[in-house]
């Protein structure tokens, strides 16, 4: 092989190597820009928002949990939806009285706060609005993470600094705060079949006593007023 | 030149590569070995028989290497495996084995080979490496298994006594289950590690007049108990803890109300266990004038207490009678290990807004029990059997599953008809709004190999209802109202009926109520 022939396998291998990356420059990065492209087109439909009417499930001052029809605005994907509703729940129904309100009549007077009792966790958390609905936790009480699994499962975390322990309450309390939310978010987002709950990050046993919540719950209708 | 040679060079490295390559992979293949068991890189002589459902080890030569005695071979049936202190009893064609005192399923059942048994890979698992720790690592691709003894491990150890009505209880709790050993002789206690180290608590000084000292080694936990007191264990799960209970000998082996002796405990005596909620620093539902629920459910209980030892024999057990902080599932762990007839769980109620008002019964919800049970088999499958366990594996936990529902379902509906006698006789008794029977997933409830409800004896949180559960005629009538209604469930058929202390007449047949669920 004379080194001229030897300079013309090189220059080959050369043209070869370079015409590689180009085609990769081309291909790779060209497929990128199309991959990004589709993903925001997927982000757009999903940041799309459209008002849409929800049942959210308050607890009555009779002691279960009544429905107020609620157009909030949503977008297609599940997670935005659990958020959404959550939030509306915990923000409280329409129209909430202020604790200073005087009491709506028997069925919806307010809880007075107990005596020396200093701590949130026994005290009022709201007065009932006209429609005798309460909200279910202390405003401080904030929506955390929310996560849903692939079957249905959805993973709501509330958050409560500087509160280790969620609001002590009898039975039906419980369950007014509890269902508030799971009846809320199962009934209202298609892809929940059940849902877990957290305080602070953490599952527990219970919340207050009564309902176990270290397994995720199914929504309960008969806890709703016809 | 230099350059040219280079290249020259190069390029008959570039074609020889391939050529050597080809020339690697056109070899003779070496041939093939034959299955193969391995104990710390040494091969032991153990026949392997491949069969569809997995290999066959020959228990013998194992038995050998691992240590353990094998018996029973001149039946030629069944065999006995003594590991360490742990009887393992297996029979040929039998896919079900006995490993100390548990029933254990194989994928395959052993067969007869030469010279002894043919045992399944989890047999060996279960047995050897459940007792002594090994682990066997099956490798298909070479047909080897791999025998390597687990490294032990450091398991965390939590300690708590706790003194509750003359009863010492003593838990260690562990973060997983460990391999141990019980060594129970009079006035001691040993835990014994069998492969894993200790991480002790802190140590901090026992003050009970039960139990003298908790002491810790790396492989030891010892409880020193006074002279004259004895001890029951039992195991929890969810974590795993050991509990003790240690009480005086002369002293009946749980707690008895002050009257119960007068009745002849081997006669019909039922045992009733009463539940005052809440406690500690858990303090239920706060009434508007500040009354906590968890002082008035222990004035509730030790009243229905009094009364039940009073006009009824039956034995009562409370699972607090202090103001002390006890966790809901050993409320229930309390009732099981009296084993009591009846579990009565009594609770004040609260509701966000004043206006609910009335009392309510509880029993569990069917969801409860089933998911229960659906966590019952997921444990199963994580501790048990692995997912190639195969059809036995899965049939035991379909039996077990099978199981549990039926006790489910018994203690359901006798739940719910005490739920319903209780009820009645609360609205029979008192200007209460019915309320009704429901059902609901209540922890305390769970677990309860009895029938147990959980009482809701009025709304604290409304200011009238707060005013009368203030007022001990007004309690006295609830009271009162639950006596009667365990008279009416405990009441024997009418033939049986004996001479009991009569009870108050109650009016009319136990109503129906509106909230009344279906039957479970």
């Amino acid at each position: 092989m004379s080194r001229r022939a030897a300079g013309w396998v090189l220059a080959l291998a050369l043209v070869l190597v370079l015409g590689s990356l180009a085609w990769w420059w081309q291909s790779g990065r060209g497929g990128g820009r199309s991959g990004r492209r589709g993903a925001a087109a997927e982000e757009a439909g999903a940041a799309a928002t459209e008002r849409h009417a929800f049942d959210l499930y308050f607890p009555s001052a009779g002691g279960g949990l009544r429905a107020e029809r609620r157009e909030l605005q949503v977008s297609e994907a599940p997670k935005d939806r659990i958020r959404k509703v959550l939030e509306a729940v915990l923000a409280g129904p329409a129209a909430t009285a202020t604790p200073g309100d005087p009491p709506a009549g028997k069925e919806g007077a307010a809880r007075p706060a107990p005596p020396g009792k200093g701590a949130p966790a026994a005290a009022p958390v709201a007065a009932p609005a006209a429609s005798g609905l309460v909200r279910p936790f202390s405003p401080e009480v904030k929506l955390g993470g929310v996560e849903l699994s692939a079957d249905g499962t959805a993973f709501v975390d509330l958050r409560w600094p500087d509160h280790d322990d969620p609001p002590e309450s009898g039975s039906t309390e419980e369950i007014q705060r509890v269902y508030s939310l799971v009846d809320s978010v199962a009934l209202n987002v298609p892809q929940v079949n059940r849902v877990v709950l957290l305080w602070n990050g953490t599952q527990r046993i219970t919340f207050a006593g009564h309902l176990d919540t270290s397994r995720p719950l199914l929504p309960d209708r008969t806890l709703l007023a016809p | 030149m230099t350059e040219l040679h280079r290249l020259v060079s190069v390029a008959t490295l570039l074609l020889a590569l391939p050529l050597l390559l080809a020339a690697q992979i056109g070899r003779p293949e070496a041939p093939p070995r034959g299955p193969a068991v391995v104990l710390d890189g040494r091969e032991l002589p153990v026949a392997v028989t491949i069969t569809p459902a997995g290999p066959l080890f020959a228990l013998r030569p194992l038995v050998d290497s691992l240590g353990g005695q094998l018996g029973g071979e001149d039946t030629g049936e069944s065999y006995n495996l003594k590991i360490e202190a742990t009887e393992v009893v297996t029979g040929i064609g039998n896919a079900i084995i006995t490993v100390g005192e548990e029933i254990v399923s194989l994928s395959q059942p052993p067969v007869r080979g030469q010279g002894g048994p043919l045992v399944p890979l989890d047999f060996l698992r279960k047995t050897y490496g459940a007792v002594s720790g090994y682990s066997f690592d099956w490798r298909p691709e070479d047909s080897r298994l791999v025998i390597s003894r687990r490294e032990s491990r450091e398991i965390k150890v939590l300690l708590d006594v706790v003194h509750l009505q003359g009863m010492t209880t003593v838990v260690l709790q562990f973060p997983e289950t460990p391999r141990y050993r019980l060594n129970q002789q009079p006035g001691v206690v040993e835990v014994q590690l069998l492969a894993d180290r200790l991480a002790p608590p802190v140590r901090k000084k026992v003050d009970d007049s039960l139990v003298q000292d908790v002491t810790f080694a790396p492989q030891l936990v010892r409880i020193q108990l006074v002279p004259d007191a004895e001890v029951e264990s039992y195991l929890l799960d969810n974590p795993f803890r050991l509990v003790f209970d240690v009480h005086r000998k002369s002293a009946a082996p749980v707690p008895i109300g002050p009257s119960a002796a007068t009745f002849d405990l081997r006669s019909n005596t039922r045992t009733i266990v009463i539940d005052p909620g809440h406690g500690g620093t858990e303090t239920g539902a706060i009434g508007p004038s500040g009354v906590a629920e968890k002082e008035l459910t222990l004035v509730l209980a030790r009243d229905l207490e009094a009364r039940l030892i009073q006009r009824l024999p039956v034995r009562v057990v409370l699972t607090r009678n202090d103001d002390a902080k006890l966790p809901l599932d050993n409320r229930t762990a309390i009732a099981n290990q009296n084993k009591a007839d009846l579990f009565i769980s009594l609770h004040l109620n609260s509701s966000l807004g004043s206006g609910a008002h009335g009392a309510e019964t509880y029993f569990l919800s069917s969801q409860a029990t089933d998911t229960r049970a659906e966590s019952a088999a997921a444990s199963e499958n994580v501790g048990g059997a692995p997912a190639a366990a195969g059809d036995a594996g899965q049939e035991n936990q379909d039996l077990q599953m099978l199981l549990w529902d039926l006790a489910q379902t018994h203690h359901l509906a006798e739940s719910q008809r005490f739920a319903g006698l209780v009820q009645a006789e609360l609205n029979q008794a008192l200007e209460l709004r019915d309320r009704g029977v429901k059902q609901a997933p209540f922890r305390v409830l769970m677990g309860a190999a009895m029938p147990a409800v959980l009482v809701e004896l009025g709304f604290i949180s409304n200011p009238d209802e707060e005013a009368k559960l203030q007022n001990p005629a007004y309690r006295a009538n609830l009271v009162e109202a639950l006596v009667r209604a365990v008279g009416r469930y405990l009441e024997p058929p009418q033939a049986e009926r004996r001479s009991t202390p009569p009870l108050p007449p109650t009016q009319g047949a136990v109503r129906s109520n509106p909230g009344s669920p279906t039957p479970p």
